[in-house]
């Protein structure tokens, strides 16, 4: 019983201080508007060939949104050294690890949800018939990305170097969820049928399901000694 | 101390393995590299299969032996166990670099190309790049006992990563490229197989070796700067006393 | 009964030998004031005791619970008021108070929490973001905190650092009514005329080495 209320009291407080202060949210939003401005210069292209890059273009923009969130969600806990207060939580770790991924999922997915029309405004793409599956793929890619990102983030909050190793961390291990997710983008913006694409859809709920697991287990040794 | 007596028998049988390394390396090299006859499609170039294959298989073996070193760490907290896979990542790191050379340079006669993205090539870079930022992770920490910690954490997740990172980059392969690539030609005749085999136990052998010397070297180092810090304070009590 | 035992604790960070063989016992009841210069370890030791650090050798005990073995029993019964007062700034006292106790699994009422706050006299500012509280009023609310919990162990880093002389009062209040319930206290201070009327034993860190001294010691100037 106390498992769940913790993890309600972590995901509690960390929308109510997002709420107040808007760093996190206004910042991932602020930046990736530029990583869409710096893409949409960068390839000056015709609808045809947007539409075989955009899917990558998508990703990397959320991915780097995404590690600006996740590196956010526990350098707030350095304030007033809150992290030794669940540090010494009496409860297993896990609550914890769980509270923060649902916080961190619910960050980045709303970002997306913001960001996805400025890809169709700026890139030109018909999305309409296919927004249910664009919307399922987003979710199962972003439960990935916060499953161990926020495992890495907890990680690098307590070491020297930690905006960087983030990334250097995070990156090469969320490769399968990068490829899957762009493929099924990519499928879903063609218009393609789903059955050729939902092999990737597949991959992204395997990868979820794992490393939730392990990173849940993995989770307790990284905050308790 | 129990340590110290395991550490007195390995250093007993390390030379050993030193030894019969360097009679299986020289053995398989001089079979591989002049004895044996080149091979029907690749001529002269296979050779560099000798080299390359145990490579791989080591450095593979060095990340298992990394993984199952940490899962040991996290369990027991031993501090040699930690001193075992930072050795193990360094060599590994070094393995696995040479693998990735050695086949880029036989992938240039026989593929016409230095790299592609290929599933093994792309597990064995990314694995690379996960070993490279698990000894640079260990730098970043001041505290021992935090450093050996998370970098079990780290390689941990690695180990589940790595063989998912394999199957989704075959998946996407077989989407975009041909498989055109493949052993081909390369058949298992006795002529490749002995020195080959040579090879692999003679890279095994050495690999160990090698980790034996450098976990060693690495808890010698821990425990000598113990010695240090302990003296050192000495020193500054002594000072301010006077 | 033996509330904190400690046997050759040590802790090295990176090649900095910080505490070098620590064996301490303290007693239920007991209030231990711990004295040394910065950088002594003072906090590194009250750390380790609160199951926040692992030692580099040595074992410890809580309450009777092995500090490696069974930190979560441990973390139940003690409280730790660190030099961080915990607390976060966009959350108003009452929440930090709600939030705090709910990690630990207790759900104090409204009453409890404003008797808390009235006690150590910043009711009035129960709704105010702690981003506006200055430090003084920051370690009111830790204690506030440490009030609801009612802990078996105490652990203070500092405890009266920060504080006006009505604040100081209030700790040592707070910390007088722990020790006529039995809890044991191990606090970190630079401050003696503070600390010395409260304390039953007292040590001087000095160097990760622990010396303990008389407590009529505390009165002579030569220790200092």
């Amino acid at each position: 019983m106390t498992f769940f209320n913790v993890i309600r009291w972590i995901v509690w407080k960390d929308l109510v201080i997002e709420l107040r202060s808007r760093e996190t949210m206004s910042s991932m939003v602020f930046f990736a508007l530029i990583v869409i401005f710096i893409f949409s210069f960068s390839f000056s292209m015709d609808q045809q060939a947007a539409r075989e890059v955009i899917a990558g273009i998508i990703w990397v923009a959320f991915a780097f949104t995404g590690i600006i969130g996740l590196g956010k969600s526990f350098s707030t806990e350095l304030q007033n050294d809150c992290l030794e207060a669940l540090q010494m939580v009496p409860e297993s770790k896990g609550a914890i690890y769980l509270g923060k991924v649902v916080a961190n999922f619910l960050f980045i997915f709303v970002v997306e949800i913001l960001l996805f029309p400025m890809f169709v405004i700026f890139f030109n793409l018909d999305v309409v018939e296919e927004i249910s599956i664009l919307l399922l793929i987003f979710f199962l890619a972003t439960v990935g990305l916060s499953a161990v990102g926020t495992l890495f983030s907890a990680l690098t909050v307590q070491i020297r170097a930690r905006e960087v190793m983030l990334p250097i961390l995070l990156l090469p291990m969320v490769i399968p969820v990068m490829i899957a997710a762009v493929e099924a983008t990519k499928g879903a913006l063609n218009g393609d049928p789903l059955t050729m694409y939902s092999q990737w859809l597949e991959l992204l709920a395997i990868f979820d399901v794992i490393f939730t697991v392990v990173s849940f287990w993995l989770f307790e040794f990284v905050m308790d000694n | 101390m129990i340590i110290h007596r395991v550490i007195r028998k390995v250093q007993r049988f390390q030379g050993w393995f030193g030894s019969g390394a360097a009679l299986c390396l020289i053995a398989g090299l001089y079979i591989g590299l002049v004895d044996s006859p080149p091979d029907y499609y690749q001529g002269e170039v296979v050779r560099i299969m000798y080299v390359h294959v145990p490579l791989a298989h080591t450095s593979l073996f060095a990340y298992i032996v990394l993984s199952v070193g940490s899962m040991w760490y996290l369990w027991k907290r031993d501090p040699i166990v930690d001193n075992m896979c930072h050795a193990v990542a360094a060599l590994g790191a070094i393995f696995t670099t040479l693998a990735l050379a050695t086949g880029m340079i036989w992938g240039k006669p026989t593929w016409n190309t230095w790299w592609t993205w290929d599933a093994r090539l792309t597990s064995y870079s990314v694995m690379l790049l996960i070993l490279i930022s698990y000894l640079m992770l260990r730098t970043f920490i001041d505290d021992h006992e935090k450093e050996a910690r998370y970098a079990a954490v780290l390689a941990i997740l690695g180990l589940v990563d790595l063989p998912i990172i394999h199957f989704s980059v075959e998946w996407w392969r077989t989407l975009h490229q041909p498989q055109s690539f493949s052993m081909r030609g390369v058949s298992m005749s006795s002529e490749i197989l002995i020195p080959l085999m040579c090879m692999s136990i003679g890279m095994s052998l050495l690999f160990s070796y090698m980790l034996m010397v450098r976990t060693q070297l690495l808890y010698l180092d821990r425990l000598l700067h113990a010695k240090k810090g302990r003296l050192l304070s000495q020193f500054h009590m002594s000072q301010s006393d006077s | 009964m033996t509330a904190i035992f400690c046997h050759d604790l040590s802790k090295s960070y990176g090649h900095y030998q910080v505490l070098d063989g620590i064996s301490l016992t303290i007693q239920e009841g007991e209030c231990f004031a711990l004295f040394g210069p910065n950088g002594a370890g003072k906090t590194t030791l009250l750390k380790i005791l609160a199951t926040l650090l692992r030692p580099s050798e040595g074992h410890y005990e809580i309450l009777g619970l092995d500090g490696l073995k069974e930190k979560e029993a441990i973390r139940a019964n003690i409280m730790f008021l660190a030099h961080g007062a915990h607390l976060y700034d966009d959350l108003n006292a009452k929440e930090n108070l709600e939030f705090a106790l709910a990690l630990r699994g207790l759900s104090p009422t409204q009453h409890e929490i404003k008797l808390a706050l009235d006690r150590v006299t910043i009711g009035a500012f129960a709704e105010m973001k702690v981003r506006n509280y200055s430090a003084g009023m920051k370690k009111r609310l830790a204690l506030a905190k440490a009030m609801l919990v009612k802990p078996k162990v105490l652990l203070l880093d500092e405890p009266f650092a920060a504080l006006d002389t009505a604040g100081t009062e209030i700790m040592r209040e707070y910390i007088r009514e722990r020790l006529s319930e039995h809890s044991a206290v191990l606090m970190s201070t630079h401050d003696r005329e503070k600390a010395r009327p409260i304390s039953s034993r007292a040590g001087m860190l000095r160097q990760g080495t622990l010396q303990e001294i008389s407590i009529e010691a505390l009165h002579s100037d030569d220790l200092f």
